[in-house]
């Protein structure tokens, strides 16, 4: 033992400069093409996740931009009754799967590592690995557009009409193909998230001190666990159907086509939350900044968080309340569905009671978050409303439901996520993002938000139905589907501004020091951005706002290894110190593994074969990918 | 310095990847096959004539099927609808799913009039004898058409990705896009037409 230590170099044997070279040469990315694409490090493979995202965000707005244009006036032909379908059903498929989760997601793989203390996130390669998974499911979504072989049959693709029968061509197996793959890659994520909270956060970093966004994160993880296993099972069901002749959607011979609906939605959702309780978390912790004292109730918000979590798969009958339920059931899940306003509620109060005591000054993230608690009020209103069965009854698929779901969704999760891209910006680039512009995006984006969905509560009021590619002169939709377009054109140009800025503050932006905002969390104890190893030493937390209790220099844990990749393994309630642990070094196996992936899952849209014959091409990727080193794993 | 690299190749890696993508996606868009709903009238017109034998057995499809790049029998959604015209129109009373009853069977790789889409466009439109009605003045001619291509679909020995799956209905065989007649076809004892040949 006492010889293998004189071998080995510990960061207590070297000064600060030489410790950040060691740290350097042992964390840091290669060079190079293959260096890029072999990286695992969590902030490179979170900027790439996010910037994916973004662009994403922008395809879908530019559809529902198009739409919009389509709709501006009764009886446009701008657009085809089958591309209409094909583009409301990618601009929900492309904003649900392609971005909204992937970038929340992105979001708790950039920032948990460092606001847990730690070097990297639990399976680095896994990590990488659900990168590319999840460009690849992207590309194939897009792609099929392209070739206008785009899903049309709505983003939650009920059968019958996306079964065998109606849903000809290969559009819908491309919907839930792409399912599959931004699935794979959640579960990936969420599996990480998990392993990276419970085992490797800074000592003395018990569960009360954990900060309210990796709390968050670690629920959201466990809704992504539980939830997406049923839309696995749903999309998988529904190409088998498709493509060899299964039975589980055809009542016929003894299935069931409302199966379809239950398993849909119980993913569907959680998902919504698995959108939603990010952004809280993310308010819940920029919040405290801009008001410069700790958050009101960490207790009830912690709570809050659970409690929502596990309401929220108790809900998912509201969505199908007009196919001819049992009413006992409806009503139960009328209860249910009112009864997560309250922790939702107790949220909102916490912030409120923050904001109260504190000093608030108004920078550009809490102005979107005050623009959150605003929008995010009226859409939950609106959802109460819809969540009882007669009402629901009346508005169902109409405009009003399309303003309550972006109300909950725009309002509720891009809010808070501007207001964390324009607070995290200068951890990630270095640089801060511009206040001027900042303040033109959010109120283009705020005012051009509710010009363009609030009146649609009033065309939904009025009869008009979703989905719908025109409408006829005669009915009374017109003056107000304009005004909606041309709002629209507003919001859009908020978001312009959004990237305009994002762009040209990564390269021109003043720079940022390790903490611009005063923040009390453990991320912002690194530089901006922060180095491949994160921290120099492993911080020790004493409370839960370690920056503000100790603000010259953090207490730090000693003594792991410099010459290869280590970190603390620390227990799951105390965080006390158990082990030091190899993590991953870089390798090209996760994308080949991906890519291989991919192949299996594309080909197995035209035959069953695929999944014997692709499975050997992954079982190659992934013996490369665990190739033992000839080194000792364990040696803590 | 590798910091930076790591920075750069974060952003530069999704856009070397989003250009490729696009260049692909244009390349790609080429090739694509907008779905047809109505078949403008000079199209449908010219799809009428088929020049056929004096027999009326085989001959050449119109010009334009192959200008349009004969779509009737290999479009995912022509065929479908094929197959839905086949409930609509009662094929099933006389050919059953395929298997015959009053009229002959699709399944068991025997064409009485070839196996060309011509000669089956041209005996659903203009009819045969023993009791095959016409269709030509009941459906219009692209309709035929896709029926035609639809019918040969269930008699295919190899299956096509483009085929129709299963209706949402009680199954009696496996359906059209897993070659029914390839996993049905069974000679027997006795060949299925001794009159016409070998079989196949």
């Amino acid at each position: 033992m006492v010889e293998q230590r004189l071998s080995v170099i510990a960061d207590t044997d070297l000064d600060r400069a030489g410790l950040e070279r060691e740290l350097e040469k042992t964390w840091g990315a290669q060079p190079g093409f293959w260096g890029m694409i072999a990286t695992v490090d969590h902030k490179v493979i979170a900027r790439r996740y996010i910037v994916t995202a973004f662009v994403f965000l922008i395809l879908g707005g530019l559809l529902a931009l198009a739409m919009r244009l389509q709709l501006a006036q009764p009886e446009a032909r701008f657009i085809n009754p089958d591309r209409y379908n094909q583009i409301f059903t990618m601009h929900g498929s492309n904003m649900m799967f392609l971005f909204a989760v992937p970038v929340m997601e992105a979001m708790a793989v950039y920032l948990v590592p460092l606001m847990v203390g730690t070097r990297n996130i639990a399976f680095p390669r896994l990590n990488a690995f659900s990168y590319w998974v999840f460009l690849a499911g992207g590309i194939l979504l897009w792609l099929a557009f392209l070739l206008d072989a785009a899903p049309d049959v709505g983003w939650f693709a009920y059968v019958p009409l996306a079964g065998p029968e109606y849903g000809a061509g290969k559009r819908a197996d491309i919907w839930a193909q792409m399912i599959t793959f931004t699935e794979l890659s959640a579960l990936a994520i969420a599996v990480e998230i998990v392993v990276t909270v419970f085992t490797q956060r800074a000592p003395g970093m018990s569960l009360d001190r954990i900060p309210l966004l990796v709390w968050a994160m670690l629920v959201m993880a466990f809704l992504v666990i539980m939830a997406m296993p049923a839309i696995m099972f749903a999309s998988s069901t529904l190409i088998m159907d498709r493509l060899v002749g299964t039975q589980f959607y055809n009542p016929a011979e003894g299935g069931d086509a409302l199966l379809w609906q239950h398993v849909f939605w119980f993913f569907g959702h959680p998902e919504v939350y698995i959108i939603f309780l990010p952004a809280v978390g993310m308010v819940s912790t920029i919040l405290p900044t801009f008001v410069q004292r700790p958050v009101f109730g960490y207790l009830p918000l912690v709570m809050a968080l659970i409690a929502t979590g596990i309401l929220s798969f108790g809900l998912w009958v509201h969505h199908m309340f007009v196919v001819g339920l049992p009413r006992l059931g409806e009503s139960f899940f009328t209860a249910s569905s009112m009864a997560i306003a309250v922790p939702a509620g107790i949220q909102i109060f916490c912030w409120l009671a923050t904001l109260w005591a504190g000093r608030p000054v108004f920078k550009v993230p809490m102005l979107f978050i005050i623009g959150f608690i605003i929008t995010f009020v009226i859409g939950g209103l609106t959802g109460v409303m819809v969540a009882s069965v007669p009402f629901d009854t009346q508005v169902h698929d109409t405009y009003f439901v399309v303003a309550h779901f972006h109300y909950v969704l725009i309002g509720g999760a891009v809010y808070p996520l501007l207001a964390a891209i324009y607070y995290w910006f200068p951890k990630m680039t270095g640089r801060m993002m511009s206040e001027i512009l900042g303040r033109w995006a959010f109120w283009l984006i705020f005012i051009g938000f509710h010009l363009t969905f609030f009146p649609m509560h009033i065309l939904g009021l009025q009869g008009m139905p979703r989905r719908i590619y025109t409408y006829q002169p005669e009915l009374p939709w017109g003056g107000l589907n304009l005004f909606v377009s041309l709002s629209s054109v507003m919001l859009a140009a908020g978001f312009l501004v959004f990237f305009i800025d994002a762009v040209r503050s990564c390269v021109h932006g003043p720079k940022a020091g390790e903490n611009p905002w005063n923040a009390p969390t453990l991320e912002w104890a690194t530089s901006s951005p922060p180095p491949s190893y994160n921290f120099r030493s492993i911080p020790v937390v004493e409370d839960r706002n370690p920056l503000w209790s100790r603000p010259g220099e953090l207490t730090v844990a000693a003594g792991l290894r410099t010459d290869r990749r280590e970190l603390l393994v620390t227990s799951v309630v105390e965080a006390l110190p158990h082990a030091r642990e190899s993590s991953a070094p870089q390798s090209v196996w996760p994308f080949w593994a991906a890519i291989a992936t991919s192949i299996m899952l594309i080909w197995s849209m035209f035959s069953a074969w695929a999944v014997v014959w692709g499975s050997m091409p992954i079982a190659i990727a992934l013996i490369g990918w665990f190739w033992p080193k000839g080194a000792p794993e364990e040696e803590s | 310095m590798s910091a930076s690299v790591s920075r750069n190749s974060s952003i530069m890696l999704p856009a070397i990847l989003l250009i490729l993508f696009a260049l692909t996606a244009a390349l790609i868009a080429y090739l694509r096959e907008p779905r047809q709903y109505r078949t403008d009238p000079p199209v449908s017109e010219a799809l009428e004539g088929m020049r056929l034998m004096p027999n009326g057995i085989a001959g050449t499809p119109p010009d334009v099927y192959f200008a349009l790049g004969k779509p009737y029998e290999k479009t995912a959604y022509d065929l479908s609808q094929g197959k839905r015209l086949y409930t609509w129109f009662g094929c099933a009373e006389c050919h059953g799913e395929g298997e015959g009853g009053k009229g002959p069977s699709f399944l068991d790789g025997w064409w009485l009039y070839g196996p060309s889409m011509v000669s089956i466009a041209a005996s659903i439109r203009d009819g045969r004898p023993h009791g095959m009605p016409a269709f030509g003045s009941r459906i219009t001619i692209d309709e035929i058409w896709q029926l035609s291509g639809y019918v040969k679909t269930i008699g295919a020995y190899s299956a096509s990705v483009n085929a129709p799956a299963r209706n949402d209905d009680r199954q009696t065989r496996p359906a059209e896009n897993r070659a029914p007649a390839a996993s049905l076809f069974d000679e027997g004892p006795v060949p299925v037409h001794p009159d016409q040949g070998p079989s196949p």
